[in-house]
């Protein structure tokens, strides 16, 4: 099959055209996960992860503008006659988020994998691997609407 | 100020030809949109990061250095947090939900078409927000420039933008914003470090010593603009355009509006009411303090933009250029590498515009101090060069911003609230151009800032609640979800507009005005989740989450 010229438009008018005055539906949910438990297990310490995150993050920009405040002396102490309060601002903070967004990374992705690996051990008993399946359908849902296809 | 056309023509062009070029390379495959989703994750974090920084990155932070003190560095450490917020809570749920938008989101999540149009509404709401500034920095930086009139800079920046998407150079939108990053970053960074380098060992030293006050480096004609009432901490004798000796006496002055006086070399400088002090305690403090109430103000400010970040409709979209959840987180995290680096910057001009150019601050003109500090710094025409850069820089950060805020509400216009096609598509940018330019012509002399975090504090209020409790609370509900929308979109519009436009009553009340995503942002939480228990979640919203999760 030879390859069907498209007209080449922002993902927008994608979907606005792809859809045109239908609902959508490839948005509906679809039916839930095999194993509901596992999912909820799963789904448990994902979010386990992210309040550890948020708590991190807002104790990290809380507590330095907090710091700030209590603590003025911070302006006046320098180093390489920069005032350190200054150097924590606009230098120091950025490592520490790109540490913290990386940690968070690390960690949900070891959390994703040990699902994954149960999962496979599952339905290796069961024939063909739900990975491939699952990415014969999402290519083809791209094709059409941008969504995977239910 | 002569190279500095030029130079803007060429990255406009550039563009356009990137745009192009990246339309041809996407033809030669079979399926363009399995192709867009191939973009790898350093080309695909280069263009989030470079959409991102907006008008408000490269001009507005500077500006508002010079003017309110370094506290100003935590919108840069705002915007950045955002993406570790983002990472944290929706990058990958977005991504396996198949949504390409918040209403998408919605849509999925709770099932009801009708709440669309209403956050298509919020869209709209925070589109336009977000562009008035961007139209706003474009306009400050064409009339500099070009030596025409704010509203000429204005209107040929709409002219232009329209004209660019009209022409198809955003297409390849990965391509030119990933394109439009490195321009940004290079021409702030070469002139920021240039000067840093040639200003020499005195101004380096006086720039990272506020307390040694601040005075005029050389003599400087100040004509104001604009009726100003400032005070002045001793006698200074000034020139009038006739030529006449006048003495100011210590104390507060009022001067209306195209007065002209000529400050001589050394004479401290006059701070406008309401401002501080440059140089002062208030002013070198790290911390946001404006109204007199600097941890609150801080503290509401980052709550506004960091999780307004993750609210912010055309930030959300980029994420489904990623193949899996699994990328998509990683390029967020590259987003937030490549803001911190740029972001390492705008606090050069600031410091040193203390120093060298610190009249912007009478004239209310300390957004342009980016473009305008090389040419006093480094005189020549290596101070030419390095205005043209930066000023090429901050056009292609209105060219890249502006284009994707566009798109995305004439997405939003045509997609969520009309049905769409692709003739009333291009009528929704004329549109949406339209309405910006007209807003930004009143806008001057309002900060770069103050305008985009009203767009950040509304997004935090709608989107982020609406975002957050979708992925990670099953029992959110319809009801819930459009009286917490509704409440955060008309608390977090309402105060911060009142306390742009209207005069306020002092005290807590102006603090709680201009910065109201401290009790905005938990009150629309709060509303969703209260209405949300007095009624019942479908069957499916269990499954609709977890699937969320799931690898």
């Amino acid at each position: 099959m030879s390859p069907r010229r498209e007209k080449l438009t922002s993902p927008q008018t994608r979907i606005a055209l792809a859809r045109g005055n239908r609902p959508v539906q490839h948005l509906q949910p679809v039916p839930g996960p095999v194993d509901t438990e596992a999912a909820r297990a799963l789904f448990r310490a994902q979010r386990r992860t992210a309040v550890r995150t948020v708590v991190v993050l807002s104790v990290l920009l809380f507590g330095l503008s907090g710091s700030f405040a209590l603590f003025p002396e911070l302006g006046e102490i320098r180093l390489a006659q920069v005032p350190v309060s200054w150097l924590l601002l606009t230098v120091a903070v950025y490592p520490l988020l790109f540490g913290l967004a990386l940690w968070h990374v690390r960690s949900t992705e070891r959390l994703e994998g040990e699902a994954e690996s149960v999962d496979r051990g599952r339905s290796t008993a069961r024939g063909p691997s739900r990975r491939r399946v699952d990415r014969r359908r999402r290519s083809k849902g791209d094709s059409s609407t941008g969504g995977e296809a239910t | 100020m002569t190279w500095a056309v030029p130079a803007i023509g060429l990255v406009l062009v550039t563009s356009l030809i990137i745009g192009v070029y990246g339309v041809r390379a996407a033809r030669s495959t079979s399926d363009f949109l399995v192709a867009s989703r191939r973009i790898s994750p350093n080309w695909n974090a280069l263009a989030i990061a470079g959409e991102y920084l907006s008008a408000a990155s490269v001009l507005g932070l500077a500006g508002l250095l010079l003017k309110n003190g370094l506290g100003t560095m935590w919108y840069a450490v705002g915007f950045t947090a955002g993406y570790v917020a983002v990472v944290a809570l929706v990058a990958g749920p977005m991504r396996r939900s198949g949504a390409f938008t918040v209403p998408d989101f919605a849509e999925y999540r709770l099932g009801a078409p009708r709440l669309r149009k209403l956050c298509g509404f919020v869209v709209l709401v925070i589109m336009l927000l977000y562009l008035v500034p961007q139209f706003k920095g474009a306009g400050v930086v064409l009339s500099l420039v070009s030596g025409t009139p704010y509203w000429v800079g204005v209107l040929l920046a709409g002219l232009v933008v329209s004209g660019s998407i009209a022409a198809g150079g955003m297409r390849s939108a990965t391509y030119v914003q990933a394109f439009h990053y490195l321009i940004k970053l290079a021409f702030l960074a070469i002139p920021a470090i240039y000067l840093v380098v040639h200003a020499g060992a005195d101004t380096r030293t006086e720039a990272l010593h506020p307390e040694w006050e601040t005075h005029f480096p050389q003599t400087t004609p100040v004509e104001f603009s604009v009726a100003t009432d400032f005070t002045l901490n001793e006698p200074v004798t000034v020139l009038t355009p006739q030529g006449e000796e006048l003495e100011l006496p210590a104390g507060s002055h009022s001067v209306a509006r195209g007065t002209e006086y000529v400050f001589p070399a050394g004479a401290p400088i006059p701070h406008p009411e309401d401002l501080p002090v440059l140089g002062s305690q208030r002013w070198s403090t790290p911390l946001l303090d404006v109204g007199g109430y600097p941890l609150f103000e801080t503290w509401s400010t980052l709550l506004a933009i960091t999780l307004g970040c993750m609210g912010l409709p055309h930030v959300i979209m980029r994420f489904h250029t990623s193949p899996t959840a699994r990328t998509a987180r990683r390029v967020a995290v590259g987003v937030i590498a490549l803001l911190g680096l740029f972001y390492l910057f705008p606090t050069v001009y600031g410091l040193l515009g203390r120093v060298l150019t610190p009249h912007l601050v009478m004239l209310q003109g300390t957004d342009t101090v980016a473009v305008v500090l090389p040419a006093h710094a480094v005189p020549g025409s290596v101070g030419t060069l390095l205005t043209a850069m930066v000023a090429a820089g901050a056009f292609g950060a209105f060219l890249s911003t502006s284009s994707g805020l566009l798109l995305a509400l004439a997405g939003g216009l045509s997609h969520d609230l009309f049905q769409g096609s692709v003739p009333r598509l291009r009528l929704a940018v004329v549109i949406g151009a339209c309405v910006s330019v007209l807003l930004a012509l009143p806008a001057q002399m309002i900060d770069i800032n103050v305008l985009v975090v009203w767009a950040f504090t509304v997004a935090a209020s709608t989107f982020c609640p609406l975002l957050v409790l979708g992925i990670w609370w099953r029992r959110l509900t319809l009801p819930g979800a459009a009286t917490g929308l509704i409440v955060g979109g008309v608390t977090a519009t309402g105060a911060v507009g009142w306390s742009i436009l209207l005069p306020t009553p002092s005290g807590w009340v102006t603090v709680l005005l201009a910065q109201p995503a401290a009790w905005t942002v938990p009150l629309a939480f709060l509303t969703m989740m209260v209405v949300s228990r007095f009624t019942r979640p479908p069957e499916w919203a269990e499954h609709a989450v977890l699937r969320l999760h799931s690898p």
